[in-house]
């Protein structure tokens, strides 16, 4: 059966016609392509069981190179390879002669790909460029990744993107909306060979730590980690913190429009005078003030939101609305800089960055390049912190137990490295796969031996506070550590009383409106089942929305009090029996809404 | 000890019961695992389990994906394995589907031929000519045998009649009961005894045949064994296929708080899922529907047959801010302190 089948061809996904031999016509097409009589770009993937083929040019394809193999030989012979060092060709050179060729996704399923050179057999059709191309560009600036979990992958690739650091080199001429700027960035003393061959080397975004792992007092259970004082004072995971905020003069249609300057008494929502109190004349605020939470940046009055009230009395005066940009709440700092230019709609623009010293303090994330996570819980003067017979005191104590479950070797490989590193002046290679691991810790082990260390990285300790020598040998070395963005600064938040919603006179939600925390449906329900009634009274009603309304006990509408001719109202029958009861404002709301939809609904209370 | 028992573990007046009994099953209900792994055995590979069953089984679905009938066999043939294997022959559902490995018509003849699956057959103990003389019974066409080979003579050249038979006689039933499903046979361990699983619920058919046990036939079909037996097995059976369900996963939940959920569902004499066309639908209070699900549907009822709220509920008092009625909110106050000197006046 299979021999007499048709095989379709399909091209970008359009059927274009059958093949009755698809190995030969795949052939073809690949000979072809590295022969360069057709474009490089094309992929071409069979799919022998499902009998047909798929031919890809299109954009948007992933692809990544490779060393082409025939008969089991690569073709990235040592005659290329000595050309190549001696700069008489270059990679592109391989690509056009048919040595290396990219694929695709779906063109990769008919490869066989030998991992090393060593791997290659007959069944082989490519070879890895190199083995460390497996990864992605975050895993691959982690050194000794082939020692980690795939999990803890996972993670540390999104904590390399949060980390503070040298984000850009013209970050002084930026208004980047918020910028993370680390004082003292350090080059990792263990790196990789993708992380020296790209750019990152240039924007460095972590420090090298000295690292004991110990536990200190329940400090640092979990994943809380304790930092040394004395490190921190000396810049240790200090770093700045820009926001950028920006307002502008808008047109409105009606010939109106916004102006940038100190507001006048009379604006609508003016807020006093010592808030204005930071601009100059311009209504802009100067470089390198002070600020603190609620004084104004951007000064700028606006017109009203409602036409008829932009007359005044006497129909000359405009009426204003003050509309000026306000530092949010919870936030303090230096105005970095000012810049006033012009939009695209060629009106005024002004944009302000604010910056914050940001020293590490307790909440503050940081993170090493094996997904260990953790999170500052103490910051212990240095006279307290443990220390070694050489006098060395670590900069940051992570507990042993962060380690075994989470199975990331690779951390405690950096760890040695680094201090084999640190003590010999050098610079160490951890690219994944360069080396065998029980080759690389013998050789940081010579290292350390060589400069008077335990070879093992272990160093006896004293506790700081007792002086008393741990019965143990601590495990200590330099680890490259990231400052992730996750500040507690910037997301502390406090409310006891507050705003509410004018809807529903219930508290508002979120940060930014100073919101309390929702006490939900599944909160409600856990008070219900411990039959705490009045609890549950107090959390939705008191403490929420609570009303008093006046209910006609005629007609069972809710009435109010007239306060110029001191009696209660009903709307509805003009009645004036009434009973006064609690309710929640919610339900007000809902009545109202309600009769909106053409429906009486009526109360009738019980006493 | 039953004083003890009375006094520690009697439900104090005004708990919130069924708060707590829905607490306690969909706290782990969150844990489990949608598709769980499947334990060896012919009974775990035919039955849904994990989450998917229980919220079958709290949704009171008409029929379960994968119904099971245990049947018992009466005492006298019940310890005989070839008498049990009788029964499974008398029961087990085969249809013509599971027992044709090829179907050709031939139009312009107005034939159908049949090729039969060796293997299946053995397996159904049937043979060719049984099966033929069965579709000439029930159909009324000519029918001619040879091997595994069976021709039909329609009787019509119409293609779309040739082809409507061709279904027809593919979904029918060769021998067993329709509905029962395939039939297996197991043996009890400690009592050395046979029964029968179908992967069906026809229990109405099945405890018909002579030699069934009706006294113990059960299955995991809560409406089938409604139909049979009534509400109270049925709520047995929610109890006992919950608590079987959550034991599978090792999750443990206390028998009481299945049995008030299996209360709730049978209380009215018929079985009602906990949604929205179940328990929660049928809500005495306007409020309480109209915030859970569909909201205008019944305030729109409420108001076409004017519907009065009692504000006798949990979640109407949330709404309006009154003290809800349950725990220290069961009690109040029986009479006023200034009324105590009218009652001593009357006597």
């Amino acid at each position: 059966m299979a021999k007499n089948e048709i095989t379709h061809v399909y091209l970008n996904g359009r059927d274009i016609g059958t093949v009755d031999d698809p190995q030969k016509f795949v052939n073809e097409i690949r000979s072809a392509r590295r022969t360069g009589v057709i474009s490089g770009e094309i992929n071409v993937a069979h799919y022998a069981k499902q009998h047909y083929i798929n031919i890809n040019s299109d954009r948007g394809r992933v692809r990544k190179p490779y060393v082409i193999l025939e008969n089991g030989k690569s073709k990235l012979t040592k005659d290329v390879i000595e050309k190549l060092k001696s700069k008489e060709i270059n990679f592109n050179y391989l690509f056009r002669n048919g040595i290396v060729e990219y694929l695709d996704a779906e063109e990769e399923e008919n490869a066989l790909v030998a991992f090393n050179e060593s791997d290659i057999t007959e069944k082989h059709t490519h070879l890895e460029v190199d083995i460390a191309s497996i990864f992605g560009f975050t895993v691959s600036t982690s050194p000794y990744a082939e020692h980690n979990s795939i999990a803890r992958h996972a993670m540390l690739s999104n904590f390399i993107k949060q980390a503070q650091g040298l984000y850009a080199i013209n970050f002084n001429q930026r208004f980047d909306s918020r910028g993370y700027l680390l004082f003292y960035p350090q080059v990792p003393i263990v790196n990789t060979v993708p992380y020296r061959k790209t750019n990152i080397q240039k924007h460095p975004s972590g420090q090298n730590f000295v690292v004991a792992l110990s536990t200190y007092y329940g400090y640092n259970m979990q994943d809380a980690v304790v930092l040394n004082r004395a490190a921190v004072e000396r810049g240790a995971g200090r770093s700045l913190f820009y926001k950028t905020y920006s307002d502008e003069e808008r047109r409105y249609p009606g010939g109106q429009r916004d102006r940038l300057k100190v507001p006048p008494p009379t604006a609508e929502g003016y807020m006093g005078e010592h808030f204005y109190s930071k601009l100059s004349d311009d209504g802009i605020i100067e470089p390198e003030m002070d600020v603190q939470e609620g004084d104004v940046l951007i000064g700028k009055v606006s017109p009203p939101r409602f036409l008829e009230e932009s007359m005044g009395p006497s129909g000359i005066e405009e009426k204003v609305r003050d509309d000026s940009t306000v530092l949010k709440t919870g936030e303090t700092g230096i105005v970095d800089s000012v810049m006033i230019t012009e939009s695209p709609g060629a009106t005024k623009l002004v944009k302000i960055r604010v910056r914050g010293l940001r020293v590490p303090e307790n909440g503050d994330k940081f993170a090493s390049r094996h997904g260990q996570k953790g999170v500052t819980s103490l910051i212990v003067p240095p006279e307290d912190m443990p220390f070694t017979e050489s006098g060395i005191i670590p900069d940051l104590l992570l507990n042993p137990h962060s380690v075994p479950s989470r199975m990331t070797f690779g951390h405690l490989l950096e760890e040695l490295a680094g201090k084999a590193g640190a003590v010999s002046g050098k610079s160490i290679d951890g690219t994944a796969f360069a080396q065998d691991g029980v080759e690389r810790m013998a050789e940081y082990g010579k290292m350390l031996e060589e400069n008077g260390f335990d070879k093992y990285g272990e160093e006896e300790m004293y506790d700081g506070i007792t002086g008393m020598k741990f019965k143990a040998k601590v495990f200590t070395g330099v680890v490259y550590y990231n400052r992730l963005y996750h500040m507690v600064s910037n997301k502390i938040q406090v409310r006891s009383r507050g705003k509410v919603q004018i809807l529903t006179h219930q508290p508002t939600e979120g940060k930014a409106r100073q919101g309390a925390l929702r006490f939900g449906e599944m909160e409600r329900d856990t008070l219900i089942g411990y039959g705490a009634s009045l609890l549950l009274k107090e959390r939705l009603l008191d403490q929420s929305d609570k009303t008093n309304v006046l209910i006609c006990r005629q007609c069972g509408n809710i009435g109010y009090y007239d306060h110029i001719k001191r009696v209660n109202v009903c709307p509805i029958d003009k009645g004036s029996d009434f009973v006064e009861v609690e309710i929640s404002y919610a339900f007000k709301v809902l009545l109202d809404e309600i009769k909106s939809l053409h429906i009486m609904p009526r109360m009738k209370v019980n006493e | 000890m039953a004083k003890e028992i009375k006094e520690k573990f009697l439900v104090q007046f005004g708990e919130a019961v069924g708060t707590v009994a829905a607490q306690s099953l969909g706290e782990p209900g969150t844990q489990m695992i949608l598709r769980t792994f499947h334990y060896a055995g012919v009974e775990s590979t035919m039955s849904t389990s994990g989450l998917p069953r229980i919220v079958e089984l709290v949704d009171a679905k008409k029929k379960p994906t994968t119904p099971i009938t245990y049947i018992y066999l009466n005492k006298d043939i019940s310890k005989s394995f070839d008498k049990a294997e009788e029964m499974i022959k008398k029961i087990s559902e085969v249809t013509m589907n599971s027992i044709v490995r090829r179907v050709d018509e031939n139009f312009s003849k107005g034939k159908i031929r049949l090729i039969l699956s060796s293997q299946e057959m053995e397996a159904a103990r049937l043979t060719t000519k049984a099966v033929a003389s069965k579709i000439s019974k029930d159909f009324g066409f000519e029918t001619k045998s040879e091997g595994r080979i069976i021709e039909i003579k329609v009787g019509t050249r119409d293609p779309k009649k040739v082809r409507s038979e061709r279904v027809r006689i593919m979904n029918s039933v060769i021998s067993g009961i329709e509905g029962a499903g395939k039939v297996m046979l197991r043996q009890d361990e400690s009592t050395k005894e046979f029964y029968l699983i179908a992967a069906g619920s026809d229990m109405e058919s099945i405890v018909d045949i002579p030699g069934v046990d009706s006294t113990r036939i059960m299955s995991n079909d809560v409406f089938a064994v409604y139909r049979l037996f009534g509400v109270e097995a049925a709520r047995n059976v929610i109890v006992h296929e919950l608590a079987k369900t959550l034991d599978e996963q090792r999750i443990g939940v206390n028998r009481r708080h299945l049995a008030l959920i299996a209360d709730a569902m049978t209380a009215r004499g018929n079985i009602k899922g906990v949604g929205r066309h179940g328990l929660s639908g049928e809500k005495g209070s306007v409020l309480a529907r109209a915030a859970y699900e569909e909201t205008v549907k019944h305030l729109v009822h409420a108001a076409v047959y004017g519907e009065i709220d009692h504000m006798n509920g949990v979640t109407e008092n949330v709404l309006i801010g009154k003290q809800v009625p349950v725990g220290t909110g069961t009690v109040h106050l029986a009479i006023k302190k200034e009324d105590l000197s009218k009652v001593g006046k009357k006597k």
